[in-house]
């Protein structure tokens, strides 16, 4: 069964993580999951100064509430001081960890205190990390509730907001003139985004949800030029990373999560020599995915 | 590929994975008791009290920094199989601790350092229930824990229960005089000498119990980084005292304290490195260090030779 599980929660966590990231990579702003996995640090230390304890849910409260302030200053930044996204996000996220990191050095010195070992997990322990009711009936590992309720929200969101997130990311004036609010429909991929990573570093661990948010995506831009294809790729892409990690992992006996992310990158490896558009072995010439979208 | 195709797939993959054997085996009275640790610490307390009539595994090898420890899939599957679950408890295990504690509940999984006396414990003067895990450090402590490991082999192999117990308390006599041994030791280093300055703070019980003042260069997290000032005082402070040396830890890096000899050297002060301490791990397995009462012994006999 642990084999089950784990696969199950990797690819819980590969759909959502990638299916966001696919808007991510389109809108140039794939490291904004990185970003987050840093800036939830003082949310973590103030959630422990309220609380005085360590305990998940408090901190998974303070994170989540950082995460979206994350993104939300990264976007402040970019339309109010004109700066680059990628620059916007290098300022938010380092200066929100540096915060983190005096807030500890000042006030909480004398305890055991970061994201490693507070907020995120590791997905070898989703197997035994059951969730059990007061009357101690197991109800089965707890990670596959987290994600599968973010999983069904994601899903929900692109869903219902399909055509207002293609229009934003691919032509915002297009989309601006037929008056869908380019802003709120950011904000609400953002919040999605922070909220989808969030859970997801607190049950599989901070690196594999950065990896599976930015390969799978990634690696479907280079196989296709639609967008619905792209999705589809990138949810069948975070299963076989699943299913295949585990078993190097098994094979190795390493770490399942760095596993799972070596072969996210060998398949994006293959599709950069492979793919039959923009494969470097298939000697097509790269061809636009879609020629406005950066206007 | 159609939507259909891909659903179809994943379907399959999760069946193909589900379809595996579930390895667990059922306990029986001639199997020994398959015992799993997170430090090597409590692996060593299980081998000298349950000899060779168990097995016994400890996730975590020699000079490895529990904060910081991953979990492999091989971990898992060890997790899984075991009898018995020993983990230090106190929070020393980060993230794992807390599944360790929800697993508590349907399975033997028992954290030896909660054995300990709460009114013994370091903690935090800020913060209930944020104690100092490192309690390894203060013999009379890990006696305590000691004991429980001794309870808990009792308990879930109840037919060994006497071997169990003769063990155990032959070898807490041996922490008992090696509890002597150390307060003996550390007495000869002169009173305005023993000072003993480390990487990180996990050696406040070993001060408390051998009355040794303890002065740490980052918190109890091994992530904290250590404030300028910080060294600028503990720079003045080595100098004021005219402290001959200073420690590294074995699974921390040496590089901070580097930077406290190399201030010392520029105001004028010779302060060496005493030499290696074993803080969070014990040393290789076969080497005398390899065995808490080894591990204790090196680190008294480096600290009092480079203070002395």
């Amino acid at each position: 069964m642990e084999a089950f599980w784990i696969i199950a929660a990797g690819s819980l966590v590969a759909i959502p993580c990638g299916l966001l990231g696919c808007y991510l990579i389109l809108r140039q702003m794939a490291m904004v999951g990185d970003a987050i996995s840093h800036a939830v640090l003082p949310g973590i230390v103030i959630a422990f100064f309220i609380s005085g304890q360590r305990e998940p849910i408090s901190m998974l409260l303070g994170a989540s509430i950082l995460g979206v302030i994350t993104t939300f200053l990264i976007e402040f930044f970019h339309t109010k001081a004109r700066l680059q996204t990628d620059a916007s996000i290098g300022v938010t996220f380092t200066w929100l960890f540096a915060l983190g990191i005096i807030l500890i050095s000042v006030f909480a010195g004398k305890i055991d205190l970061d994201q490693d070992c507070v907020l995120y997990g590791e997905i070898s322990y989703v197997p035994i990390d059951l969730w059990i009711t007061a009357n101690g009936t197991i109800m089965g590992p707890r990670v596959m509730y987290i994600m599968g309720a973010v999983f069904i929200v994601v899903l929900l969101f692109i869903i219902i907001g399909y055509k207002e997130l293609f229009l934003t990311t691919f032509d915002p004036k297009f989309a601006a003139a037929s008056g869908i609010s380019v802003a709120l429909w950011h904000y609400l991929l953002m919040g999605a985004v922070s909220f989808t990573t969030v859970g997801a570093f607190e049950s599989v661990g901070a690196i594999l949800v950065v990896a599976l948010l930015i390969v799978p995506p990634a690696t479907a831009y280079l196989l296709t030029e639609n967008l619905q294809k792209m999705m589809l790729i990138t949810a069948g892409l975070g299963v076989v990373v699943s299913f295949f990690g585990y078993y190097l992992a098994a094979w190795l006996d390493g770490s399942i999560a760095g596993a799972m992310s070596l072969v996210a990158g060998v398949l994006f490896a293959a599709a950069f020599l492979f793919s039959p558009q923009e494969g470097l072995l298939t000697r097509k010439k790269r061809m636009a995915f879609a020629t406005n979208k950066d206007s | 590929m159609s939507r259909l195709n891909v659903v179809g797939f994943t379907v399959l993959i999760w069946l193909l994975a589900a379809c595996q054997p579930s390895p667990r085996e059922e306990p029986s009275s001639n199997r020994p008791l398959s015992v799993v640790t997170t430090t090597g610490l409590i692996a060593d307390a299980v081998k000298n009290i349950g000899g060779d009539s168990l097995q016994v595994q400890a996730l975590m090898g020699p000079g490895v920094d529990p904060h910081l420890y991953k979990a492999t899939q091989g971990d898992l599957k060890k997790l899984t199989q075991a009898d018995v679950i020993l983990y230090n408890g106190l929070l020393l295990e980060g993230k794992m601790g807390e599944v360790l504690e929800k697993l508590s509940r349907i399975q033997p999984v028992i954290a030896v350092g909660e054995a300990v006396d709460q009114s013994k414990l370091l903690g935090s003067p800020l913060y209930e229930n944020a104690f100092d895990p490192h309690i390894w450090f203060d013999v009379t402590l890990w006696k305590a824990a000691v004991g429980e490991v001794g309870r808990t082999l009792q308990q879930y192999d109840s037919a060994r229960a006497s071997f169990y117990e003769k063990n155990m308390q032959a070898y807490q006599r041996q922490l008992d005089s090696l509890h002597q041994e150390v307060l003996e030791e550390i007495g000869k280093i002169p009173n305005e000498q023993r000072v003993l300055i480390t990487a990180h703070d996990a050696f406040e019980y070993f001060g408390r119990a051998y009355s040794i003042e303890v002065r740490g260069l980052q918190g109890l997290s091994t992530l904290s980084e250590f404030g300028l000032k910080y060294i600028t005082d503990l720079v003045q402070f080595i100098i004021d005292r005219n402290i001959k040396a200073v420690f590294v830890e074995t699974s921390i890096s040496e590089r901070s304290i580097k930077a406290v000899v190399e201030g010392c050297r520029k105001k004028g002060h010779q302060v060496v490195i005493g030499g290696s301490l074993y803080s969070d791990a014990m040393g290789q397995a076969g080497t005398p260090e390899g065995t808490y009462l080894g591990m204790v012994r090196a680190n008294v006999q480096t600290i009092t030779e480079a203070l002395k």
